[in-house]
Formats: structure tokens, sequence, C-alpha cells
């Protein structure tokens, strides 16, 4: 599968798993990352950390119960309560204990289900396409993202490998392990991280990454001024109803304004490239269709459609469940498909193509 | 002129000297030039210099004047001066980008935009003139040190610099990886449009082929001649330690050029030291083998070792050197055979085991994370419930006048040592340690040969895995060789590395009978 198809897929499962709070969607929506999960290619350098990550998805699902527990939280169905203060009013409504709600616990679950399966999906981008790869597709605008990002994703496997050494070294040493060796391991993990990501930055700036020159300034200017115009316009279509009309405008302006700054630094910061990766239609149609539902999830959940929602704290009713709906956290599953029924092999390797051109 | 430096000081950011004092250097189009001196000397900072890494992105304070291409590497950024000096980093894992050995070598000129059929053509010429062209298509990370390190020099002649700067580009290889490595760059010098300058601690594969040295240390530069540089350098290849000693004019770079200036002279065998009778056995390894999945890393490995044995443990990366010490301190649980420690069998725990046989792994200095080398040694201490005062400790790693600096302020080789006096500060009977003088530099190798002397006399014995065998020849009173797992000799030193030995040293292939170069008299 092209990176291009990985990159909406991951963008997909953002939107859906974020926007539903119905429980069975949120099912849906993990058992379909589980399956392309399963059949994804594991070639990539990231691979090794799908594990780390399933382990950290969990762990964010029990912390996000526990603080649901420990904040309190208001609901008919009370289980059980925990003594805690009263806090003043202007900590912001924030509690520690008090009564525990059925409610609560189902709001709380249905959000780690949904970080779960986001965890989950970037687990398997990180394992099924190389940082390289994802670098070259980056926008010319944003390199110096990208210099950032290749550096993280190169160093992860690293990272934990050293763990794994310096920890072998201190069984070396006699440590008899355990919490209070925690700092013997994470500070020359991090010193180490961190030495060489230097060593990999100053490789590249020697190699010439980035050497062609940044975009000329105005649209510069204009990318900077894109990100209050967006903020503006939200905030404007959310807490202004009246103002809906002039939101969208200054919405529209931020984007023109940031296409623009895009466009402008992908034809000045000209880079070529040696092989490029074939993108077929079907997966060019699929990363379209993927962005299109994405924007579709996204607009419909911003003009109030409930589709996708479930709200416990209704006197805790049974969540609803419509076969049109489910198509939405369904759709997330086509990776497997096409992973399935591809003619070429998953993890095709990428091709030089015979006649080589400009990307 | 491709380079030429006046008057040029550099200090670090924070450094309390300057690095590089008053260094005015010219380098022609062809030059061949050898970095050499001792590590923290100045080398890798004076390299940074042409391509503007200094001061540009490590900061700093530069006087004097400089010129690279027609360009002022101080302030024409780094990303253009890769167009004019291209520069090759120590370790091949630590500067790679890409996927696939293509995908890597093309990276600079897209970035730099170049039309994709030059790329092409470029990255052709670039495989056939390395020799790498089996490996175009492979993954990087399938690829041996010495097989990466090629294809970084591939990828930095991508963008066809004038001057090509290599930071001690074979450190990191077995010999095997650095010779391949070493001829690519003598080739790539002699095809002609290229001058290389080129820091590194083997001097005797370079010797024969270079223009000059530069000797660097303490941050002055001296320029030598090859041969000047044979006669005067403080570290330098036993050949040339020979030919000084024997007084050849003009002074050899090569073993053939040594036998061509003694001939007609009778050399003698000097006295030397018959080596020590070695005391009751310490440790015994019968039938150790260690297999990952389907790879077999360790086959059947059986020897014993006693009080006052010196083991020098050699054979190609992969033989299984690291992988027989794992398993003797117990770190590899899937290990099938037999450990006995003075006859009885070691218990399975990492802890008890490396008691009594200290492992000091590869790049033991990761692991310092203390805010003092006194605390480093002492937190060992404590872990083995020995008593020794830390001060005595620290006097016996000769760390004294480091004990309250922080480690990660030390010289590489600093740290090195403080490393191992903090993997073995309980002092056990044995020592095992995984290529020690990876890297380092002649004062380094000289303090560990010492080192182990010592602990071999006061009754101790200790398995060294190395490539180095002029320094091993220094310390070691037998060696085991390892290929593909399995012990392929095991044998007295002098047997070794001597004349008719598997692999002689540069004074036996001189005299027979002879290891180290004081051996050989006229």
């Amino acid at each position: 599968m092209h990176t291009i198809a990985w990159v909406a897929w991951v963008m997909l499962v953002m939107v859906v798993a974020l926007t539903t709070t119905n429980p069975y969607y949120l099912g849906i929506v993990l058992l379909s990352v589980l399956l392309v999960a399963v059949l994804a290619p594991k070639t990539a350098t990231g691979v090794t950390s799908f594990r780390a990550l399933l382990i950290f998805g969990a762990l964010m699902l029990v912390i996000s119960v526990g603080i649901s527990v420990i904040n309190g939280n208001y609901g008919s169905h009370e289980l059980f309560s925990i003594p805690g203060p009263e806090l003043p009013w202007w900590v912001g409504g924030l509690r520690l204990g008090g009564p525990v709600s059925a409610e609560g616990l189902v709001a709380a679950l249905t959000r780690g289900l949904a970080i779960l399966s986001v965890l989950l999906a970037f687990g398997v981008f990180n394992g099924a396409v190389s940082p390289h790869r994802v670098l070259r597709t980056a926008p010319a605008a944003v390199f110096q993202a990208g210099l950032v990002v290749t550096v993280g994703l190169t160093l992860l496997p690293s990272s934990i490998e050293d763990v794994r050494r310096i920890r072998e070294m201190r069984a070396l040493r006699g440590a008899r392990g355990g919490l209070r060796d925690l700092p013997a391991l994470v500070v020359p993990a991090v010193v180490g991280g961190l030495e060489r990501s230097m060593r990999l930055a100053e490789a590249m700036e020697a190699r010439g990454y980035g050497a062609a020159p940044p975009s000329p300034r105005i649209p510069r200017l204009a990318g900077m001024a894109s990100a209050p115009l967006l903020l503006a316009a939200a905030s404007g279509w959310f807490y202004y109803e009246p103002l809906r009309l002039p939101a969208a405008i200054l919405g529209g302006m931020g984007v023109v304004a940031f296409g623009w700054w895009m466009a402008s630094s992908a034809r000045s910061r000209h880079t070529t490239s040696l092989t490029v990766e074939p993108l077929p239609l079907t997966d060019r149609a699929l990363a379209l269709a993927s962005f299109a539902l994405a924007v579709a999830t996204l607009g419909l959940a911003m003009v109030g459609w409930e589709g996708l929602k479930y709200n416990p704290f209704g006197g805790l009713p049974w969540p609803s469940f419509e076969a049109v709906a489910a198509l939405i956290p369904l759709a997330v599953a086509w990776p497997a498909f096409r992973l399935l029924f591809s003619s070429s092999p998953a993890a095709a390797p990428m091709r030089l193509s015979p006649r080589v051109r400009e990307s | 002129m491709i380079a030429r430096l006046e008057g040029l000081s550099y200090r670090y950011p924070g450094g309390d000297s300057p690095a590089l004092r008053n260094v005015t250097l010219d380098v022609d189009d062809a030059a061949f030039l050898l970095l050499a001196g001792p590590s923290a000397g100045g080398k890798s900072t004076l390299l940074r210099l042409f391509n503007g890494l200094i001061p540009q992105f490590h900061g700093g304070e530069v006087s004097g004047r400089m010129r690279v291409g027609e360009l002022d590497p101080a302030r024409t950024p780094t990303r253009q001066m890769a167009r004019i000096a291209g520069m090759v980093f120590q370790e091949p894992e630590a500067q790679s980008v890409a996927d696939s050995v293509e995908e890597e070598i093309a990276f600079g000129m897209e970035q730099h935009g170049v039309p994709p059929p030059d790329m092409r053509r470029r990255v052709e010429a670039l495989l056939s003139s390395l020799r790498i062209e089996h490996l175009r298509s492979r993954t990087l990370s399938t690829l041996s040190g010495g097989e990466r390190q090629r294809v970084a020099i591939a990828a930095v002649l991508a963008l066809q610099p004038r001057l090509l700067l290599l930071d001690e580009p074979t450190s990191q290889l077995d010999p095997a990886g650095a010779d391949a490595v070493i001829d690519a760059i003598r080739r790539l010098h002699s095809a002609g449009d290229l001058a290389v300058l080129v820091a590194e601690h083997r001097l005797e594969r370079l010797f024969p082929h270079i223009s000059g040295v530069l000797g660097v240390q303490g941050g002055i530069v001296t320029e030598y001649s090859a041969r000047d540089a044979a006669a005067r350098l403080a570290a330098v290849p036993p050949v040339c330690e020979i030919g000084r000693r024997l007084k050849l004019t003009p002074v050899p770079l090569t073993v053939v050029e040594a036998l061509a200036g003694v001939e007609g002279r009778t050399l003698r065998l000097a006295a030397h030291a018959e080596p020590r009778t070695p005391g009751s056995e310490l440790l015994r390894v019968e039938a150790l083998s260690v297999a990952y999945g389907e790879l077999a890393a360790l086959r059947e490995a059986t020897f014993s070792l006693c009080e006052g044995e010196i083991v020098a443990l050699i054979g190609p990366n992969g033989s299984g050197k690291t992988t027989l010490f794992r398993a003797i301190a117990g770190l590899i649980r899937q290990a099938r055979g037999k450990v006995f420690f003075r006859g009885v069998e070691a218990p399975d725990a990492v802890a008890v085991r490396t008691a009594f046989a200290g492992l000091v792994p590869q790049d033991p200095a990761i692991a310092l994370y203390h805010e003092s080398v006194r605390d480093e040694l002492a937190e060992t201490l404590r872990n083995r419930r020995v008593s020794t005062p830390i001060d005595d400790s620290l006097k016996r790693w000769n760390l004294a006048s480091l004990g309250d600096r922080h480690p990660r302020d030390l010289s590489v080789g600093q740290q090195q040592r403080v490393a191992i006096g903090a993997m073995l500060a309980h002092e056990p009977g044995i020592w095992l340690l995984d290529e020690p003088t990876r890297g380092a530099d002649g004062v380094a190798k000289a303090w560990l040969a010492d080192a182990l002397r010592h602990h071999a006399e006061s009754g101790g014995a200790a398995i060294v895995a190395t490539h180095d065998i002029e320094s091993a020849a220094r310390y070691a009173t037998r060696v085991i060789a390892l290929d593909e797992g399995a012990i392929s000799f095991d044998l007295p030193m002098r047997l070794a590395f001597g004349s008719d030995g598997p692999s002689p040293t540069q004074a036996a292939r001189l005299l027979t009978g002879a290891v180290l170069p004081e051996e050989v008299e006229a």
C-alpha cells in the first residue's frame, strides 16, 4: 500500500475515533484497526514499538477510568462514593473523590477506547511505513518539522535498544534493579538518545538536507497568519452561534492563506526524487475517499449531527445502533480489504521507475 | 588549492582553552592528508571546520581566516558547503537517513534538486567506483559496518564535492571492513579530482598512500611528510618503531620496505621474558552453545582459563565473541553447556556470576549516570558489598585525579577507563573485556596493557575480545580464535602471533621468533 494511502487511513481513524462516543461504533473502530494490524506489513523500523504502544494504550484506558473515579462524577446511577476534600470553586469545578457513577465510568471507558484505537493505528502505521518515506511525502513547507520527525522516528528503536543494554550493564554492576534503579536507566538513555540525535542531525545537515532556498517572505507571512485566522474561525463557529457566517468566511481565508504558503514553498524548495513509489489508482481513490469521509464526519459533527454520539448522562440509556451510521466506523477497516485482495504482495518493495521522472 | 586556513583558532562554547590554536594550512587539490594524534587532540574539530559544522552547528568562537573552494565555511550554510566538502562520520548507524542503499546515496542530490537522469547516472557511477553494485537494492540495516560505511562515502560523494573529510571512518569496523573502506578511499583519491582528509588511528594501512600527515595534538597542527611522521610521531605502526630502533633511513612505512631496508644485515632476537606458568584453574567452559533461532551463534565452545592467563579472543565480527562473554556472564538464558568457576558449576544469577567473572561490554560508557567519577565507583562497591575505601579504588584504576569530575565531561578515553573501573571495581578474579580498545589511542591502549599485566601477576585472569593483534601481543599469553561460532584455534600467544602462526604481527614478519618491535635487534 502506498505511503499516502497509509497517511490518509491514520487521519481517518483519528477523526472517526475522536468524534465518536457511542461504544458500539468505537468497538467497531477498534476491531477494524486490530484487523488491519494483523494484515499490515511489519517491515519498517518502527515495528518494534507496536507492543509498547499496545501496553501504553491499555495504560491510558486504565488511567482514563482512574481519573474519572478520583475526579468523581455526576450521574444518577451512583455506584459508590470515595471521601475527598471539598475543593474551592476557583479550581474550575475539579473534584477529588465524591460519588462515582456508572455514567462516569462508561464515559471514561469510551474515551479510553478512542485513545486506544488511535494509538494502535499509529502503531500499525509505524510498522508499515518507513519514516524516510513519510518524510518524502511531507509538504516542502514543513521541512524542518520533517527533520525533527525523522530524527525522532529513526531513534525510537535504537533508544529501546539502549534501555535494554543499560539495564544489562546495571545487572553487570551488581545492581538489584527495581524502582530505585529508574534514574540509572532513564538518565543514560535520555542523554544517549540526545547525543545520537545530535549526531544524526549533524550528518543530515552535512549532507545538504533542506539545501533548497526558503520560500519568499509574503507567502511565509500568509502561512503564519493562517493559524490565528483558523483559531478565530473555530471559536466563532462553536461559541457564538449568530457569528457562524463570518466565522466560515474567516476559516476560508485561513485555509487559502495556508494553502498559498504550502504551494509557494513546494515551488521554491525544489527537490527531486530518484525513485518514484508507484501510486496505483486504487490507492489514490482510497486515499481520496478516506480524506472525503474524514472531512464529512468532521463536518457532520460540527453542524451538530448526533449519529455517532452517545451520552450516558441522560439516565444511562442503552446505546443506540443504526446500521447506516455503523458504516462510518466500519469504513476504517478498508486497508484490510485492500491488503487481502490486492494482486501485488502487501509489502511490495519500492520499485525503481524504469523512466525516472520528477515528483 | 582547495582550502586555506590562516591563523585560525577555535574555542568551543563554554570551553576553557582553545580547541585549535593558530592553525595555518594549505590543502592542495590533490592532497591526501592523514590526521594523526591522540583522542581529543582536535582532529574531529579540525575536520568540522572545513564544511562549517564548526562553528555553525556546534557554536563557539572562530578567529582567523579560512577559505574552502571559493567560500567561507563559517558563513556559508553547511547544507550548501556539502557541494564542496563532503563529510563521513565515525559510526555508520548514526548517519544514515534512508532505508535502501540507492535511496541513501540519492538523498543529498534530492535535497539539492539534481535532475533525476543525472541522479541516476551518478548513483550508478558511485556504486561501481566503490564496488558496491551488488548492494544496490539492499536495506541498510542488513549491511555490515564496512558496507554501510562505503555507502555513506558514496552518499557524500554524490554531491560531487572536491574535498572529502573522513572522521575515523574505520574505528568501529572489524579488520576486513576497515580494509575495504580504506581501499575504497585510496582508489577514489587516485582516480583524481578529489582532495582527501582522513583522521585515523590505523596508520599502517594508509601510510604508503598519503601525501602528508597533519599531526594534531593539544589543538596545535604540525605538517609532516609521511616519512617525517614515521620518524617523529609518538604513536606509529610497529614497523616504523623497528625502523627507528635499527636506525634505518628512510624509516620504513611497510613491512616490505623494512625487509628491503635490513637486507644484508643480520637481525637478532632480543631476550624476552618467558611466559608465566599458569596457576590453578579459575574458569572452565564445557560445550557452551547458543542458538538464536536457526542461527548457531556459538557452537560447543570448550576451554579453561587459569590464574595468570590473559587470552586474546580474536575473530571477525559476528563470529561469536560477544555471545561467548554473554553466555559466561549468564545473560543468555537459552545457552546450553556448562560453566565452572574454580571447579564448581556457576549459578544462574547474573549478579553472582559477574561477582566472579566481571564483564565489560562494548561502549560501557553509555551506562554512566552519576555526578562524579567517585560516585560511579562507589556505587559498584556498595552493590557488591566490598569494603575497599573509595580512594584506594580510584587510585587502583588511575582515576585519583578525576574523582570529582563529571563523567560526561571527560574525554572518550577517560570515560572508557571510568566505565571499566565502574564495571570491575569489585576486582573479580576474571575480567571479560569486549573490544576495550575500539577507537582508542596509544595512551589508552598502553594503560590497558599495564592494567591487564598487573591483574595477571596478582593471580587474576582475563579474556579480551579484540581486533588489534599488535596491542594484544603486549598483554596476551594465549590466543583463542572464533570462526562462525566455533573455536578455530587455541594457541599460546607466541605461536599464534609468531612468524609461522595464523596471524603474525609486523615484527614477526620481519624476524622469526619475535612478536614485539623491541624484540628485533640488529
